[in-house]
């Protein structure tokens, strides 16, 4: 059943209208703070206000502009953008209250909360377009958007990598509007309401090339390797920020493009004729694998953990390219589960910087003993990344190596397991660093980071937990990632 | 047999006692040690109650179940005790609760704790929770949560050889449990989510293949954990460096899970008959024979006690896949009450052996020259449950063996009484020439070392929790025949087994 809602089109929005308030608000710290909470809050509240509807079946829309026949700004809240935009507008508001104690002393907090803000707006805007045109342009704006985020600290070292990050990222862009006007001359819409829209009778060249060129696109951001390269740069930017880029907003929305591509424009019938995702299986399992290895022996914090982006964003892939309910599935809890866990990780490794400036693993002997809260938190998420059962992570693996035995490529099954190994690899020692090892004597003393950085954390790490061992919470997603499913395979 | 299913909230409290003990370890410390000992023993005395009861319940025709959390759209977290589970939930439970007993006395002087107690009520809670598992899924939950979590156990000490043990421990049991999960992963696929009630879920239709695939990384998944010959590396390391009463439910039931989950998903997951179509067993009874002989003979030359038991451990849970991979009913029942036997046999053991090594500073089995004058209760202990473990009657192990020894016979395999005797002849040769030295050896005496010849027997605390085992030893074997005991319940699991 399809509503006409405003509410589609006032989720984007509103985050907007926030951003222009921070940026009015000068250098007014109370006005920025409570623009920031109360346009994260509102937005949450707008989003779940949608939640029992989505639930029921029903899909708000709404149409902004129409430039031409069929061409133009819409919002279209089914039930695989329910799920991506209440993940993020939940962790929105936790980033933003994490920002708050995290930013407290650092310059240009305005341009700071500002952009944050933006990039929410473009996040929600991509879950909800009904079109490509309109995801098309939420996907790019969301990329500049970033750019100041990534080089907050104005260091040499962070121009360059902002410099790398827009360099990898328009270019993708440019790729996804050029399959989208492909797309159009195709199909003679653009729309992502339908189980796809691309007829055979275009040819399974065209095709092949067209959905190279999609994937590709959406691929930058979702950290394929080899289009991976601009991800671990961009850590140079202020850890909130890493949160945001590679939890929620940025990776999540190239990871979320591909689904749409796969699913609503060329839908799981036409891909399995042109059998083309195969190779698309086979490359998110290398980067799944290879991610990994590469992770093991970063020593920076930040870095190991944008190794593991890079591995775990590929499950997302891996299990739309699998093109079988399960395995679909699983890439869409995925998002929530990742984001999560990811988010809990990198929070953890803000805390620690902030309240010991160190930045790499072997520092962090003993760090269990005087953070005790923070780390436990990130051996959660460890154990999550792990797929350790009742932790999020463990869902994931489960559908994922189900759904690998449901398309009779078994090997995705032992791909699964050998992730699952490898994470075990470069997370547990930190978590043995931390609680294992004593700290050096000489050292100062160090507390728990403040509430504002501790709270976002550990919520966190509970929400790890509740999406790991229950499908029965009222309000959690996973009933959204099912409509998703069966929408999308016609059952 | 009739049964009947209750709705009952005891195997959830069974779990959640233990639980809440682990939450409850630091701010109760904040109190005052004493307070949290007597509640970590109070919850852990109720738990022991509630599995003890539950097993009396369940050797009387109940059987009870609960569905706690639905973890995925058609799979729920679903507790079922039956025969097998109730027998095996009590053994964790009783065992648990005498070595925290024996904890106080033994890590008084430890340092941290907190950490110790808050891990080991959390163990013992996913242990009871491997126990009373309902179905696969929650199995693997339980038995993966404590498996990994055991970890600080294991590397309590933090001696640089524990922390070597504790990775090798990680790794090995990480390893495992992956293939435990493709495994189940694999069985959900063939056959859907399913109580394991049946005498199997799997059906040939599936294809040769891929039962076997299903049935390999089973028994490699969890010959890790039975420490099935070659996969048992992390044995010999672990019980040596953990604390003296983790390392009596390591070995006493931890390594048991993995026994217990191969019994669970041989009779359970696969059933007798699509077994004996697949004619596979007869490898599983080989590596079996061939680890109980092989790691007797490894033990027989260990110096280290600790190390010394921890070979023995392998050997003889081995002899329950042995009873188990002979598909007979009386080996069955000899396998399952092998569980038991030897998990308060060598439970008995290593606490002797922590006493020992409290008491007289002594880790080496060279060193126990005259221990008996000095320790008499310790050292009658030890030499009963070391009777025990070689098959004297009446003790308890004597009564496992000798099902075992039917099973065999029922089964056509007089061959492999060979092995079941010269293990038991391997028993003797590794532990009863301790308990000539510490009965018939003068103590030499250093001058260096705290040495003396006066008394030095354990405080009451550590004493109590050792006379109990060795009790119950006994008592398990003069008892046997009694209904309501382990016996009985192993007939009624075996019952189910082969209808």
């Amino acid at each position: 059943m399809e509503v006409v809602d405003a509410r589609a089109a006032l989720a984007p929005a509103i985050s907007l209208v926030c951003a222009a308030l921070v940026f009015a608000s000068a250098d007014n710290t109370f006005w920025r703070r409570f623009f920031s909470i109360a346009a994260a809050l509102a937005k949450l509240v707008i989003v779940m206000s949608m939640l029992p509807g989505s639930l029921r079946g029903v899909v708000y829309t709404f149409k902004l502009v129409e430039f031409t026949e069929g061409v133009g700004l819409a919002f279209r809240a089914d039930a695989l953008g329910m799920f991506f935009s209440v993940v993020s507008s939940t962790l929105w508001l936790i980033t933003t209250i994490y920002a708050i104690g995290y930013m407290e002393r650092e310059p240009n907090r305005r341009r700071f909360f500002g952009f944050f803000a933006l990039c929410v707006s473009t996040t929600v805007g991509v879950a909800f377009a009904e079109n490509l045109l309109t995801m098309f342009l939420f996907y790019e704006s969301l990329t500049i958007c970033t750019y100041p985020l990534v080089i907050h600290d104005e260091t040499p070292e962070a121009m360059k990598a902002g410099r790398k990050y827009l360099i990898y990222t328009l270019t993708g862009g440019a790729l996804v509007l050029l399959g989208s006007i492909v797309t159009y001359q195709l199909a003679g819409t653009m729309t992502l309401s339908q189980p796809g829209i691309l007829p055979l009778e275009a040819g399974r060249t065209t095709l092949t090339v067209l959905f190279v060129a999609l994937i590709a696109g959406f691929g930058v951001k979702a950290a394929i390797m080899p289009l991976h390269g601009w991800l671990p740069s961009a850590m140079v930017a202020p850890t909130p920020v890493s949160a945001l880029l590679h939890a929620v907003a940025v990776v999540k929305v190239g990871a979320f493009g591909i689904l749409r591509i796969i699913y609503n424009i060329f839908g799981v019938a036409l891909l399995r004729e042109l059998g083309i995702c195969t190779w698309l299986a086979g490359l998110a399992a290398f980067t799944i694998l290879a991610a990994s290895v590469v992770a093991i022996f970063q020593d920076n914090l930040k870095r190991r953990l944008a190794f593991s982006t890079i591995s775990q964003l590929s499950y997302i892939v891996l299990g739309a390219a699998l093109l079988t309910p399960l395995a679909a599935t699983a890439a869409i809890v995925h998002i929530a589960n990742q984001a999560f866990a990811k988010i809990t990780m990198f929070f953890v490794a803000g805390s620690i910087q902030r309240a010991t400036g160190k930045t790499t693993v072997h520092e962090l002997a003993g760090i269990g003993f005087r953070m005790p809260y923070t780390m436990a938190a990130f051996t959660i998420a460890a154990l999550s990344f792990i797929g350790v059962p009742l932790f999020a992570g463990f869902v994931t693996k489960w559908y994922l190596s189900l759904g690998a035995l449901e398309d009779g490529a078994w090997w995705y099954a032992l791909v699964m397991l050998a992730s699952a190994l490898l994470n075990a690899a470069y997370w547990l020692p930190v978590v043995y660093t931390a609680f294992f090892k004593t700290a050096p004597t000489a050292e100062v003393e160090v507390h728990e980071a403040h509430w504002t950085m501790l709270g976002p954390t550990l919520v966190c790490a509970v929400f790890v937990i509740i999406l790991g061992a229950t499908v029965s919470v009222p309000g959690m997603p996973f009933a959204l990632a099912s409509a998703a499913v069966k929408f999308v395979f016609g059952m | 047999m009739e049964t009947e299913v209750t709705r009952s909230f005891l195997p959830l409290a069974a779990f959640l006692l233990p639980l809440a003990g682990a939450v409850l370890t630091m701010p109760l410390r904040r109190i005052s040690a004493r307070v949290r000992d007597i509640t970590l023993l109070a919850l852990t005395a109720l738990a022991a109650s509630v599995a003890v009861w539950l097993a009396a319940r369940v050797a009387g025709g109940a059987v009870y179940e609960i569905y706690i959390l639905q973890l995925t759209p058609d799979i729920w977290m679903y507790l079922r005790v039956d025969a097998l589970g109730a027998l095996f939930g009590a053994t964790v439970a009783v065992l648990w609760m005498l070595a925290l007993v024996y904890s106080w006395g033994y890590m008084a002087e430890g340092h941290r704790l907190g950490r110790y107690y808050s891990f080991f009520m959390l163990s013992l809670a996913w242990t009871m929770g491997v126990a009373y598992s309902g179905n696969l899924l929650t199995f693997l939950i339980f038995y993966e949560l404590f498996s990994i979590l055991t970890y600080p156990l294991v590397v309590h000490e933090q001696t640089p050889e524990a922390m070597a043990a504790g990775t090798k421990y990680i790794i090995y049991i990480l390893v495992g449990g992956s293939l435990v999960l493709l495994a189940i992963v694999l069985t959900y696929f063939a056959a859907g989510d399913q109580t394991l009630t049946t005498g199997g879920i799997l059906s040939a239709e599936i294809g040769q293949q891929r039962l076997f695939a299903i049935f390999w990384c089973y028994i490699a998944g969890f010959g890790v954990k039975a420490a099935l010959v070659p996969l048992h590396g992390w044995v010999p390391d672990a019980h040596p460096a953990a604390p003296a009463p983790f390392s009596a439910v390591l070995s006493g039931v931890m390594v048991a899970a993995g026994s217990f989950g191969i019994m669970r998903v041989l009779f359970q997951v696969f059933g007798v008959e699509l077994l004996r179509e697949m004619g596979v067993m007869s490898m599983i009874t080989i590596l079996a024979g061939f680890t109980v002989l092989f790691a007797a003979v490894l033990a027989v030359n260990q110096d280290n006690l600790k190390r010394r038991l921890a070979y023995s451990t392998i050997s003889q849970m081995a002899y329950v896949v042995l009873g188990v991979s002979l598909l007979g009913f009386d080996s069955t029942i000899g396998a399952i009450i092998h569980v038991t036997n030897h998990a308060f046999m060598k439970g008995g053991l290593f606490l002797c052996a922590g006493l020992f090594i409290r008491r007289l500073g002594v880790h080496r089995v060279s060193q126990l020259d005259g221990a008996a004058k000095r320790m008499p209760i310790t050292a009658a202990g030890f030499a009963i449950a070391a009777l025990g473990m070689i098959g004297t009657p009446p003790l308890s192990g004597f009564v496992s063996k000798w099902y075992l020894g039917l099973g065999m016979l029922e089964t056509g395999n007089p061959l492999l009484l060979v092995v079941l005797l010269g293990g038991a002849l391997l028993a003797a040769v590794y532990l009863l020439p301790i308990v000539y030295r510490m009965y018939f050896r003068e103590p030499v005496l250093t001058a260096d070392d705290k040495i003396t010849a006066e008394g030095r027997e354990a405080p009451a605390s550590m004493l109590v929790p050792l006379v109990i085992v060795t009790l119950l030893t006994i008592a398990l074997g003069l008892s046997a025949s009694l209904p309501g005991m382990p016996v009985s319940l192993a007939r009624m699991a075996a019952e189910t087994f082969f209808h």
